[in-house]
Parts: C-alpha cells; sequence; structure tokens
C-alpha cells in the first residue's frame, strides 16, 4: 500500500531523514515512535508530499508521488492525514469541514456528501455537533472531526501525525478509541505517536526511528518486551514507566 | 469688521453640496470596487513562489505607494496628453486615480491577511486532496477576508478623503463644488463647515456599515 524506499530529506544543511526504508501493507497497523526531532514527523509529511522528499521514492497505492506526471492531489485522496494540531476550518460547521473534500475533490453532490458526512460523525461520536463550529467543541472532539474529515474521502490509508499529542490527558482516550474502532474494521494507518499503551495493543508493527533512519521495526511484543537496539533500550526507559 | 456666521448659508447651499457629494461616492464606490479587484490581484502576486511574479507586484506597491496621489492625478490628466494627445474624461481620471491608489495599499492589507493564516489550514486543504487554488478560495480567503474589514474599512475612508484631491483635475466634486459656491458668495466659513460636515457624515457611514459586516461575518465560537 505505501512503500518508503532510501528516503532522504534536508532542511537546509541539516539531514534529518538518511535513509528511511518502510513498507505498509493493505490494512497493516504501523506505529512510529522515536526521540523528538528524529524526523518520524517529516517521513509522515513525505508521504504526503507536504514536505518535498529531497531523494528516494515513495509510492502510494502504486503511484510514484515522485514523478512529475502523478497527480499529487489524488494520490493526498488516498492517504489523508489527521494532524497534530487538528487543522480544522475555523469558518465552516463541522458538517462542512467533513463534507468539503467529498463535494469539490470527488465532485459528490451535497445530499450525498452530507449523508456520508453524518454517518461519519455518528462513527466517532459526534452526530449532534454537525452544525456546530470547530472552536465550540473540545479537543479530543476537534481531533475526532478532523479523523471523520479524513475518513470522507474513503481513502485506502491514513496517516496520524502525533493525533493526541495537543490534547489534555482526559481526552486522549475518546481519540484513541476511535483509531483502535478503525484499525479494527481493517484501516491500513502509519500512526506516530508517544503513545505506548496504543502501541502495544493496536499496532501489527512498531518502528523505532533515531537519527533519520529506521533502528528497529518489529511486532510490538517483540519490540517492547525485547528491546535489543540499545537507544530502544534507552528511549523505552525514558518514556514507558 | 465683526464676523456674522450665517447658518442659512449652509442651508442654502446644501442642495448644491449634495449634487457634489453624489460624485464624491461615484468616485469612492467606483474607485475601491477596482481598487480592491488589483488590490486582491497584486496581493497576491506578491505571495507568488514565481520571483518575477513577486517583483512586478513590488513594483507597482512601491510605485504607488511612494508618490503624493496629487502628482499622480496631474500627470494622469495634465502630463500623459501632452504625450499622447488624448485626454481621458475628469471623472474616469478620477476613478483610475482612486481606484490604483487604494489598490496598492489594499494589496498590502491583502498579503498581510492572506500570510496570518496559520500554514496547518493550507495543510489540511491539500491533505484532502484540494488543489492550491482551491485551497485559497475556500479555506484561506474566507478567513483571511475576515482579517481584511478593519484595515480595510480604514481604507475605504482614507479613499474618500482622498477624493477631494480630484478637484485638481476639474472632478465636480464634493470639495470643488463647495469652491465653487465660496467664489460666488465668499462665505468660506459656512460653505467649508458644510462640506466637512458632509464628509464626516460619509466616513461615518462607511465604518457603520463595515462594523455591521464584520459583526455578521463573525465565526461562532471564536
Amino acid at each position: 500500500m505505501i512503500s518508503i524506499r532510501n528516503l532522504h530529506k534536508s532542511f537546509g544543511k541539516v539531514e534529518v531523514l538518511r535513509g528511511v526504508n518502510i513498507e505498509v501493507a493493505q490494512g497493516e497497523v504501523v506505529v512510529i515512535v522515536g526521540p523528538s526531532g528524529s524526523g518520524k514527523s517529516t517521513v509522515l509529511r513525505c508521504i504526503n508530499k507536504l514536505e518535498e522528499p529531497t531523494s528516494g521514492t515513495i509510492l502510494v497505492d502504486n503511484f510514484d508521488i515522485m514523478d512529475k506526471s502523478t497527480d499529487i492531489n489524488m494520490v493526498r485522496t488516498e492517504a489523508t492525514m489527521v494532524f497534530q494540531h487538528f487543522n480544522l476550518f475555523p469558518h465552516m460547521t463541522v458538517l462542512e469541514n467533513v463534507t468539503l473534500g467529498p463535494m469539490k475533490v470527488r465532485g459528490m453532490g451535497r445530499q450525498d456528501a452530507q449523508k456520508i458526512g453524518r454517518s461519519l460523525l455518528a462513527k466517532v461520536g459526534l452526530a449532534d455537533k454537525d452544525s456546530n463550529y470547530p472552536d465550540q467543541l473540545s479537543g479530543g472532539q476537534k481531533q475526532r472531526v478532523a479523523i471523520a474529515r479524513a475518513l470522507a474521502l474513503q481513502p485506502k490509508a491514513i496517516l496520524f501525525d502525533e493525533p493526541t499529542s495537543a490534547l489534555d490527558p482526559e481526552l486522549v482516550g475518546e481519540v484513541l478509541e476511535v483509531m483502535k474502532q478503525l484499525a479494527v474494521e481493517g484501516m491500513t494507518m502509519v500512526v506516530v505517536t508517544h503513545e505506548m499503551g496504543f502501541a502495544q495493543e493496536v499496532a501489527d508493527r512498531v518502528l523505532f526511528i533515531d537519527e533519520g533512519v529506521v533502528q528497529v521495526d518489529k511486532p510490538p511484543r517483540e519490540f517492547f518486551t525485547n528491546p535489543e537496539h540499545p537507544r530502544l533500550k534507552d528511549f523505552l526507559g525514558r518514556v514507558v514507566c | 469688521m465683526a464676523f456674522n456666521f450665517e447658518p442659512a448659508v449652509i442651508v442654502e447651499s446644501i442642495p448644491q453640496l449634495l449634487k457634489g457629494a453624489e460624485l464624491t461616492i461615484y468616485l469612492t464606490v467606483g474607485g475601491l470596487f477596482f481598487g480592491f479587484i488589483l488590490g486582491a490581484l497584486f496581493g497576491l502576486m506578491k505571495l507568488s513562489p514565481s520571483w518575477p511574479v513577486r517583483k512586478i507586484a513590488g513594483f507597482y506597491i512601491e510605485t504607488i505607494r511612494g508618490t503624493p496621489m496629487l502628482v499622480q492625478a496631474m500627470f494622469l490628466y495634465f502630463g500623459l496628453p501632452m504625450a499622447f494627445g488624448f485626454r481621458l474624461p475628469a471623472m474616469v481620471a478620477g476613478v483610475i486615480i482612486i481606484a490604483v491608489n487604494s489598490g496598492a495599499y489594499i494589496a498590502e492589507i491583502v498579503r498581510g491577511a492572506v500570510q496570518s493564516i496559520n500554514t496547518g489550514q493550507m495543510e489540511a486543504g491539500r491533505s484532502i486532496g484540494l488543489n492550491a487554488l482551491q485551497t485559497m478560495r475556500y479555506i484561506i480567503w474566507p478567513q483571511a477576508f475576515r482579517r481584511m474589514l478593519p484595515p480595510l474599512g480604514n481604507q475605504f475612508i482614507i479613499s474618500l478623503k482622498d477624493t477631494s484631491l480630484l478637484m485638481i483635475i476639474g472632478v465636480g466634486e464634493l470639495l470643488r463644488t463647495g469652491d465653487e459656491i465660496v467664489a460666488v458668495n465668499f462665505r468660506a466659513f459656512e460653505v467649508y463647515l458644510a462640506c466637512g460636515l458632509i464628509y464626516l457624515t460619509m466616513t461615518m457611514s462607511i465604518a457603520k456599515v463595515l462594523k455591521i459586516v464584520e459583526k455578521r461575518m463573525k465565526i461562532e465560537g471564536r
């Protein structure tokens, strides 16, 4: 589904990614962890081409995003993004936020888009908030709307960029719960997060990125119970209580 | 010689002054209509990724902002005909001057407002498959426009007052009308006072209308 080969990314003289290789199969949940500044969010943003990769190959649904002839707008609808800071559109109602993509990108009629939008809002537990504006919602509610917005395009995969990092602790659970449900339904997900519990419980594979490369790529059980890599040991020692 | 304030003169001159005020309104509305189009165009050009496009916009803004409007008006109305042997009607020249002038300032207002919108908004728009133009149209512009309103109101008021400078090219707007009345009755105090009051009424109306628009466009929850 998503294939990243030898991805390099530099910001000016700083090389953030130094040859990242990741394969994500259809229906797989891959969680990426690592110290801050290690480049894990950059990997995700490269998949969506919100950052221009310096070199390497990225295939999304077999489309080469580095190829100039690839319609990047179309590829983005197959792997939509959920952001740390939600980035909801504040001037639109919750329902309008969700229906904008289907209407303007997929060319769907208002009625059909609203039908899909309402059912997705119900799915994330916000059926009654459709006519509210984003600024009237809590952080957890906002992030659930953002997930509904990402789902509305019926993508093949969803990319989560630290989806709970900006939330108050008591609101983290409601967002993770929605994500778990998606995983159970077979959605392909790439999740950058600090929530080790989520990684342990939901991930098919957990990746440890440090110094711009994937240092460890293992199923969660091995990843957490038997961390051989010294830097991973050190990292887990600091984040897992 | 004692000065006698004669309120009757004000009352008498009002009908004629209002005719001038009508032209002032046409100049302002016409000028700002085209000025906003120019401002939006050049403001967005200033944010273009292309260097020459940014430079063209920058040149326009710097040139217009850096020269007095009076000079621009006299150059357009008296200067250019010497070179081209063709003079624009005074009203047309007036609207052009107001449009070109306000356009330069509005361009900076537009640029600032668009730049003030969080980059996350652009990213979120692109991430759901909208292209750059759609993201600007549906997501960035509607938010930026709300932020433009207060400085736009300011510019509208400035442009309305600036129309008085157009008396120099013979447009029969409010101030020139007042001038002509004074030339006949010599009651400068009453007539210019009346002119001032009419300008004040018009600028206060603009402020009022913009306040209403701002209120109606307010985003819920903000």
